[in-house]
């Protein structure tokens, strides 16, 4: 399973869903899906996410029971 | 979200299932006559009085809500410039697709109905190959799966919208 610090990095950085999602062109409802580890997105949106929120994907999403995190 | 036209589409459709089914619950009820000799060709056909008012009834609140359908329609064309839907689109106005994460959310509710089909069609197929079925009860029971087809659609998706809306 995929986790990651979206919904932490959003609040950090001061962004409501809606805010973030524009930012990175895609729904509110998605940035809640992704939050909520409804929803892996792709590649692009990750890499789109962790340009926003300025770390690394790896910083942003890890898969469960990974050490480096 | 919730409020999306085609978040509701498929409650629109169930509805238009269903006053079909009365529409066709009434013709089934009528009795035909048909004279052909070599004085006459005459057909007729006659409605049982509550035949008559059910079938006059989904008739005028199917025009009625297919106004108001194409009302609706046109407010969310214009509220959404680039996510236009038509009537007469082939591909099903209920799936949302404006970003990667809508669209996983479409395609869990559409394998979803196709679990259901894969089941409801066989089974549907040995029930009227084994029992004598009047032609209107098929034609029932199709409407059926199409009414619970939306049905799945619509409550799959809803699901998704109201966790997030929470």
């Amino acid at each position: 399973m995929l986790h990651n610090r979206v919904k932490e990095l959003r609040a950090r950085f001061g962004f409501s869903q809606g805010e973030l999602g524009e930012r990175v062109g895609v729904t509110r409802q998605t940035i809640g899906f992704i939050e909520k580890g409804d929803f892996s997105p792709s590649i692009t949106l990750a890499l789109k996410l962790a340009r926003e929120f300025e770390v690394k994907v790896d910083e942003l999403f890890w898969l469960e029971g990974d050490k480096s995190q | 979200m919730k409020k999306d036209f085609r978040v509701q589409y498929p409650l629109w459709q169930m509805t238009f299932i269903v006053l079909l089914g009365f529409m066709i619950f009434s013709i089934s009820g009528a009795s035909t006559e048909f004279i052909h000799n070599d004085d006459e060709l005459r057909f007729g056909v006659e409605f049982p009085p509550l035949e008559s008012i059910l079938l006059i009834s989904s008739i005028f609140l199917t025009f009625l809500l297919i106004v108001v359908f194409s009302l609706k329609l046109s407010k969310h064309n214009k509220q959404y410039p680039t996510q236009k839907v038509s009537m007469w689109q082939i591909r099903p106005i209920e799936y949302l697709e404006q970003d990667e994460g809508m669209t996983h959310i479409t395609r869990r509710a559409a394998q979803k109905v196709y679990t259901f089909f894969v089941w409801a069609l066989p089974f549907m197929a040995v029930i009227y190959m084994v029992f004598e079925i009047p032609r209107y009860w098929m034609i029932f029971g199709i409407l059926l799966l199409a009414f619970i087809q939306y049905l799945i659609f619509y409550l799959e998706v809803r699901k998704h919208i109201e966790e997030d809306e929470e």
